[in-house]
């Protein structure tokens, strides 16, 4: 038996969930991106596939949450902040200056670190873009709004309240809230940073559940500092550090076999 | 590498470690002395090997114990996972090296009063000795992580089978030859297949170690040349 052969035989790649094959639905092309003078992202290339989680990791100040914010082109509401370079969905640069800002965000949906409803019911929280972007029916208005509540996996828990204030949900129903708001619209893709950090586990554990569900209809791109919970719920996995896209792949393979040092050390906390 | 930022965690991985290392060296005095007292017909040895095997039962008890508690406390990653895990498989196959050795000590003390010729000894002597190196090489790789090193021991194996091979017909030979020798020589052969068995288990450790290193599994059939499942010796007629 030849040892070599016999080493080379097993190896990760279409093990898992990962599919590489899906389409590309987002592709960063040198993408850099500053804070004035500070140069947050360095040649960042990275493919986002179709109905995949894709979850970003690295220490704080990495730029996981930077490249993030570039993909709903958040960070236009500050003045001294840009990026270079392509980020082309489906196909489109987005960084692009005639790109219609608002149309972007009903593509590209986000859901935050701290749960955000608006002070409304929770009825008039799902409603709210869809009042805005699209002018429907009350009665079509009423699906939309069911149809949204249940992908969240909260409708069982509000049909009976929906006129109540958002407000008076718990932190976990909060974040479903905001989850639903933003499938209301129907994006293509979905970005999340660090939604289950202020929520108990029981509230992670139905977040968890909820992406995963989500993954059948939505490109999921995910922010978190919680490692396990990336090995759980991702199919690839981008480690990035010093603004650096240091290592992607497969989340099995970037979990149990990083080919980069800086990979391990960090997945096994051995620097911060 | 860098240690972890959670210095306990190191810790816990080194005291594993060093547990497999004890385990290691108590599984090669049992079958260094297994040895030792069948070539001599020593009972008292073989009753010493017979309760060190308590010793490699708990260290290996407590390895698993510790490698269960380090995933629920730690959930490790990459090498830690990798090296938990490879803790608790190691630990399993020198626990079980132990058992085989006792084995064989149970038998010196079955045959303790009696006196064949010492050549038919010599050939499972011989076969320890092989297996013994393999066991040492094997430790040596485990503790270095060496993984060129784990793949010779692995290789290794099927010179082992083949000589396992030739001394189960001779021992049937010696069986034909005289019926006196028949309980001698098949409790011989049991020692000849627990010695066999410890190799087993030596290119199992071997396969761990390829994994611990490259995460992946060492595939591919491993070198096997037992055939004496088939073998067979008729008396001339």
């Amino acid at each position: 038996m030849n040892a070599a052969s016999a080493m080379n035989a097993a190896h990760f790649e279409g093990r898992g969930q990962a599919d590489d094959t899906a389409p590309v639905r987002i592709a960063c092309k040198d993408l850099n991106f500053y804070y004035g003078q500070f140069h947050g992202l360095k040649n960042v290339n990275l493919d986002f596939h179709d109905r995949q989680v894709t979850a970003l990791i690295g220490p704080s100040g990495c730029g996981k949450s930077t490249l993030l914010r570039t993909f709903n082109r958040i960070y236009s509401l500050y003045p001294e902040q840009r990026a270079e370079g392509q980020i082309l969905l489906d196909g489109s640069n987005i960084l692009d200056g005639n790109v219609d800002l608002n149309d972007l965000r009903s593509r590209i949906g986000m859901v935050f670190q701290k749960p955000t409803p608006f002070p409304m019911s929770i009825y008039d929280n799902v409603a709210f873009g869809l009042r805005l972007y699209e002018k429907l029916p009350k009665a079509e208005l009423d699906v939309r709004v069911e149809e949204s509540l249940r992908k969240a996996a909260l409708w069982d828990e509000v049909k009976d309240k929906l006129k109540q204030s958002g407000m008076g949900l718990s932190g976990g129903q909060q974040q479903r809230l905001c989850i639903a708001r933003t499938v209301a619209q129907r994006p293509e893709v979905i970005l999340f940073d660090e939604p289950t950090s202020a929520l108990d586990p029981i509230s992670t554990g139905r977040i968890e559940e909820l992406i995963e569900q989500l993954r059948a209809e939505f490109t999921i791109v995910i922010v978190t500092h919680n490692m396990q919970q990336a090995a759980r719920i991702s199919q690839f996995t981008a480690f990035m550090y010093l603004g650096e896209l240091v290592e992607f792949g497969p989340t099995n393979r970037i979990f149990m076999n990083p080919v980069k040092r800086q990979t391990q050390d960090y997945i096994t906390g051995r620097f911060g | 590498m860098p240690g972890h930022i959670v210095s306990s965690y190191d810790n816990d991985l080194e005291d594993l470690r060093r547990s497999i290392s004890e385990m290691g060296g108590v599984a090669e005095k049992m079958m260094a002395e297994a040895t030792d007292a069948l070539v001599r017909r020593d009972t008292a040895l073989a009753e010493a090997v017979i309760l060190a095997d308590k010793r490699l039962d708990t260290l290996q008890r407590e390895i698993e114990e510790r490698s269960v508690l380090l995933i629920a406390k730690r959930q490790p990653m990459a090498i830690d996972l990798r090296e938990t895990i490879s803790a608790i498989r190691v630990s399993g196959d020198l626990e079980r090296i132990g058992d085989l050795a006792k084995n064989v000590a149970k038998r010196v003390v079955a045959i303790s009063d009696q006196a064949p010729a010492q050549k038919i000894v010599q050939g499972v002597e011989h076969m320890s000795d092989l297996v013994q190196e393999q066991l040492k090489d094997v430790l040596d790789a485990f503790s270095s992580r060496d993984v060129k090193a784990a793949h010779d021991v692995w290789e290794r194996d099927g010179a082992i089978d083949a000589l396992y091979n030739s001394l189960f017909r001779e021992l049937l030979t010696y069986m034909m030859e005289d019926p006196r020798n028949i309980s001698f020589c098949t409790h011989l052969l049991f020692c000849a297949k627990n010695v066999e068995r410890i190799g087993d288990h030596t290119t199992n450790i071997a396969e761990t170690i390829h994994y611990l290193a490259t995460g992946e599994a060492l595939a591919g059939e491993r070198p096997k040349n037992d055939a004496s499942n088939y073998a067979t010796v008729t008396p001339a007629a």
